[in-house]
């Protein structure tokens, strides 16, 4: 059982970059079902950003430089989950997930394909069954 | 049960990016993870226009897997035509498109309208070795690039022989084996090295014939070019290094060639009173000292095991020991390879051994009674067997760590000459 992190605006398309996205659609994933489990809100929050970010970069979330600020806190926001989905991931951003081995995949196209793919992939290499097509 | 192989003597068919590297001008574009050219590119002498550092790479990653790399392959594909000069692009898949199965041939056929060719080559590590991997380049330029001529070009010959970079050699063979054949009056092309690229390969479909001179790598390809433009082959196994070979080799290529025979041999008898004139001055050397090692062994691939173990036997009267192939030669290919080992001078036969685990070899070789120091001609990997037991080593194949090579060559007269003497330089040194 995992979860994936998905950054759509509309349940339907894969639509948001990682900075932009108000929200990330948590989908739960079992062994052969595939939910819809909560929707996940980023609130933004420029004074504690500030505050907290000792970089002095003072632009608060999502400006793709992974200073510590927003960015950070999405992190987080999507901490338990295996990887996350959406249209654009920052290089900076990409490492904080690295190290929570949270795998980010950028791609434009439907959830549901989306989904399918990594549902699959992952459970090739749970079951150590090979990739080959 | 899981098996480990102990240093292998080649690498992945992805390393075929040397064989591209080696026609001028010519770039190839890996589909590959990032990374695999750095580990491939081995050695030095691979720096110039284009070098392993600067190959387009489509770098995938595990989105790629997931949902297939061909975009990207795509986008490298059309900005490698935008920022760099060259006359030649072949793609290159390595081993992770070709088992999410990305269909490369559908997103090179976008490009058939390009103003420089793009082909490509499935070179996936599972496929097999670089000694498949070149063969894969040859026929993909074969398949994609080549069309049959009606007309052809008198004594025009196709030289198809060693892997370049993967043989420390390949550019003074080739350079070699095209100046014997011009010295036939022939005309050489060579789709490798100085000054050879992409009008060499237009000429191919145009030559009388061609020249494999290697005991299996090229073989198909040789095949296919008859196959497909009409071209009959001369397949000579044997690397003709010294004498022996190389008059063996100016009359075999003299004869099919339909060269005058009373040519062929002139040319031989000069070449022969200036080898043996040599030879004789260094006699003393040669017969009187007992420095030499009486039995010697060679580990290397089919080409260089098969060639110096004809000549140290049949040019310098050494015996052989067992000799060690280890290119990982198709099954197909051995019984014959087998048979050209127990075909030489004296009477005598060697035993080649097909094995690709050094660390068998080693044993096999701390076995032998080899009758005084052993001459050992490998690897790198092999100098220190051999200075444990107290041998003479000189190191030939890859992985070469103890020499530079830069148009060196041991093909033909001038080649066994130049073995003579790195051989007999490291025999001296064990008074010196």
């Amino acid at each position: 059982m995992y979860k994936i992190a998905v950054a759509s605006s509309d349940g339907i398309n894969i639509d948001r970059t990682f900075g932009a996205t108000e929200y990330f659609t948590i989908y739960e994933v079992s062994e052969n079902d595939c939910r819809e489990l909560e929707k996940r809100e980023y609130i933004s929050d420029t004074k504690a950003v500030s505050e907290n970010c000792g970089s002095g970069c003072n632009k608060g979330c999502g400006s793709g430089t992974g200073c510590g600020g927003g960015a950070d806190k999405k992190v987080e926001l999507i901490s338990d989950c295996r990887c996350v989905v959406c249209t654009k991931i920052g290089f900076n951003i990409q490492k904080q997930l690295e190290r929570r081995a949270i795998s980010a995949f950028d791609v434009g196209c439907t959830v549901a394909e989306a989904l399918e793919k990594i549902t699959d992939y992952y459970a090739k290499i749970d079951s150590h069954t090979s990739l080959r097509k | 049960m899981a098996k480990l192989l102990d240093k292998q003597r080649y690498k992945c068919a992805l390393a075929a990016m040397q064989t591209v590297q080696a026609i001028t001008r010519a770039i190839p574009i890996l589909h590959s993870g990032p990374g695999c050219a750095q580990k491939l590119s081995d050695g030095i002498g691979s720096s110039g226009y284009f070098s392993p550092n600067i190959f387009p790479c489509t770098s995938i990653n595990e989105k790629d897997v997931v949902f297939g790399g061909v975009k990207k392959l795509d986008s490298t594909i059309e900005n490698a035509l935008k920022v760099i000069d060259a006359d030649l692009y072949v793609v290159l898949t390595g081993c992770i498109p070709e088992i999410v199965g990305d269909d490369v041939g559908e997103t090179v056929s976008h490009y058939e309208d390009a103003e420089k060719p793009v082909i490509f080559a499935s070179t996936a590590g599972f496929k097999g070795n670089n000694y498949r991997g070149h063969e894969q380049v040859i026929n993909a330029i074969t398949e994609q690039l080549l069309e049959p001529s009606e007309e052809k070009e008198e004594g025009l010959v196709n030289i198809w022989a060693d892997v370049p970079y993967q043989d420390l050699f390949w550019l003074g063979n080739y350079r070699e084996l095209a100046k014997l054949v011009e010295e036939l009056g022939l005309k050489p092309n060579v789709i490798f090295g100085y000054g050879n690229g992409i009008e060499n390969i237009k000429k191919i479909p145009k030559a009388q014939f061609n020249l494999l001179v290697s005991p299996w790598v090229s073989l198909t390809n040789v095949k296919k070019l008859e196959q497909k433009l009409g071209t009959p082959y001369l397949y000579i196994p044997t690397l003709p290094v010294g004498a022996f070979e190389t008059s063996r080799f100016l009359r075999t290529v003299g004869e099919f060639a339909g060269v005058d025979s009373e040519k062929v041999e002139r040319i031989i008898s000069e070449h022969e009173k200036y080898y043996y004139y040599l030879i004789e001055r260094y006699a003393d050397l040669f017969l009187e000292t007992r420095v030499m090692a009486k039995q010697f062994s060679v580990i290397g691939d089919a080409q260089y095991t098969l060639g110096i173990t004809k000549f140290l036997v049949n040019d310098l009267g050494l015996i052989p020991a067992q000799q060690f192939i280890t290119d990982d030669t198709p099954k197909q290919y051995r019984e014959a390879i087998k048979a050209e080992f127990e075909n030489l001078n004296y009477g005598l036969k060697a035993e080649a051994v097909f094995e690709t685990d050094s660390y068998k070899i080693h044993e096999a070789v701390k076995a032998h009674d080899y009758h005084g120091y052993p001459l050992i001609l490998g690897g790198y990997y092999d100098k220190e067997v051999t200075n444990e037991l107290d041998g003479h080593f000189l190191n030939i194949t890859w992985p070469v760590q103890d020499k530079v090579v830069l148009d060196e060559s041991y093909v033909g007269y001038q080649g066994g000459i130049k073995l003579i003497e790195d051989i007999y330089s490291v025999a001296v040194q064990r008074w010196n």
